[in-house]
């Protein structure tokens, strides 16, 4: 979908690109630009979806700037974002061979969506109408996970299959609906145990929950931007985490025919990073110095084999070798 | 006999689960919850606590170790020669630190030391896989083609031949690999006469605990 961005002078980006794969594991320091590189992508979403009109006339210069490039059969296209500061990005120029080509990356981009899941957000009660989608935070998820057992049952019963192998614990999820037309959920435990509130569940069950109810979409996004995917999951999970995740960008790998959805994830865990040991180019490096950031790919070290040799992949990042860690003073 | 197994993945555990029942020629007790490594650097790292945690406590005998060998020097009949370790290649890696972390254990729970069960696939797990199946792979192959500077197949070509994608779910990996090390299962021959790394692990698996 998006082939590439490129900053100029925003944030702690002043001059830097990165290529995007259909999957992306995005690491670095806090404050490196990780977060910057999804919010930048928000953005188009959000100008993309208003009428270009006037705005296209608008040129400024020495502002910082967002360029984006898009993917074949679109690669002919590009976006810019204009922004007034690093916080004010409100102007969008389109270079497009036609309106067509334009109308169709609209389409896909409205469908983005960005997390940052939030354990207090999925485990609250919503309404049962709600059931769209989750929210940033992962708000709504009873809703969406009864919405999803109601109209698209066999979807629902893959991702309750594919949760219960994960945390064999449990033995099923059950909803509650109360009067005021609002739906909770509860995971059985199997036996005459009872039903664990999802008040009661742990920050981890609520996370897996939420990628699994994104992995198991039966209509994905385009683009899915995932923070910190590692919170609350125990390291042995991770590589179920990124097949998870990988089932969205891989779908024939998982034996299912549908378009790819393009994943950015970021992580802080370097038990994380070792699940990308096979498939370095899949992994985007934050560096900074002073008050400058850019991106590099894991799969341009040219001397990666032999780091390999050394240490895993996590250790290697911790040590500092891969950079992509904070400075200090 | 009490087994405990350290691997790379859930994938290799369940393969050697299967590989020491059969080596045994019955089902072995093996600890439910296996040791993990993350990647070869770590096996290494993490092999002394190990040895360490099951020896002092519990009463595991016989703690069984693979990895794969990557693009590290194999293990060659020449390395077996007394004193003789090579400090790059992995299976004299770990059986150094088996006896150099053991050496001044004091017996406990009724044995001497825990029993070493080491084996290095070369240049990894899928390759034992494989091992009957594709003609073309085996130790011998990669040990050529390391000598000729043109390695016959890559990690990443093993994998697929095993798993037809290049990022399988552990679900299918566990799949594939259970359906191909039951070949194995019926007869171990092949493997270990194509793979003196398995053919190690054997031999350290059937040797007498050291009570």
């Amino acid at each position: 979908m998006i082939a590439s961005v490129a900053f100029r002078n925003f944030k702690a980006l002043r001059n830097t690109s990165l290529r995007l794969s259909p999957f992306n594991i995005v690491i670095g320091a806090n404050g490196s630009g990780k977060t910057s590189l999804i919010q930048a992508l928000q953005r188009l979403r959000t100008l993309a979806m208003l009428p270009l009109g006037e705005a296209a006339a608008v040129t400024r210069v020495g502002g910082p700037e967002i360029t984006i490039a898009f993917a074949a059969p679109h690669s002919d296209v590009t976006a810019r974002l204009g922004c007034t500061s690093d916080v004010v990005c409100d102007l969008l120029r389109v270079e497009s061979p036609s309106q067509v080509q334009w109308d169709e990356i609209k389409a896909r981009l409205g469908t983005m969506r960005s997390y940052a899941f939030d354990h207090e957000a999925m485990a609250a009660s919503a309404l049962t109408t709600s059931g769209g989608g989750l929210a940033s935070n992962g708000a709504n998820l009873p809703a969406v996970l009864a919405a999803r057992q109601r109209n698209a049952p066999a979807e629902f019963a893959r991702l309750e299959a594919e949760f219960l192998r994960l945390l064999p614990e449990f033995s099923g999820i059950i909803f509650e609906e109360d009067s005021g037309g609002r739906v909770r959920f509860a995971l059985g435990i199997g036996g005459a145990g009872e039903p664990v509130r999802a008040e009661n569940l742990s920050q981890g069950v609520f996370y897996l929950l939420g990628l699994l109810v994104l992995s198991f979409d039966p209509v994905p996004p385009a683009v899915v931007c995932i923070e910190e995917i590692d919170r609350g999951i125990h390291p042995r999970m991770f590589r179920e985490v990124r097949d998870v995740l990988y089932r969205l960008s891989y779908p024939t790998s998982f034996g299912e025919i549908r378009e790819p959805v393009q994943v950015i994830a970021t992580t802080h865990s370097p038990y994380m990073l070792d699940q990308f040991r096979d498939h370095p180019e899949e992994v985007v490096i934050t560096q900074k110095h002073g008050h400058e950031a850019r991106f590099e790919r894991l799969s341009d070290r040219v001397d990666l084999p032999e780091l390999l040799r050394e240490g895993t992949l996590g250790d290697m990042w911790f040590s500092g070798v891969l950079g992509g860690v904070p400075e200090e003073r | 006999m009490k087994v405990a197994l350290l691997s790379e993945s859930p994938a290799d555990e369940a393969v050697l689960r299967v590989l020491v029942d059969a080596i045994l020629g019955e089902p072995a007790q093996v600890a439910p919850a296996g040791y993990r490594a993350r990647g070869w650097p770590n096996v290494i790292q993490v092999l002394p606590a190990v040895i360490r945690h099951l020896h002092f406590n519990t009463d595991v005998d016989t703690l069984v170790v693979t990895c794969d060998s990557d693009d590290s020097p194999v293990h060659t009949e020449a390395h077996e020669a007394p004193q003789y370790y090579h400090p790059h290649c992995r299976m004299c890696q770990l059986r150094a630190v088996f006896r150099q972390t053991s050496k001044r254990f004091p017996s406990a729970h009724g044995r001497l030391k825990v029993r070493r069960v080491v084996g290095v696939a070369v240049p990894a797990l899928e390759a034992w896989l494989l091992c009957g199946r594709d003609s073309d792979v085996s130790e011998a192959a990669w040990i050529n083609g390391q000598q000729a500077g043109r390695l016959p197949y890559t990690r990443a070509e093993l994998k697929f031949r095993i798993y037809q994608t290049e990022r399988p779910s552990l679900p299918h990996e566990i799949q594939c690999a259970l359906r191909e090390t039951e070949r194995h299962r019926r007869d171990l021959r092949r493997l270990e006469y194509d793979f003196p790394g398995f053919a190690a692990l054997m031999k350290d698996l059937k040797s007498p605990p050291q009570l």
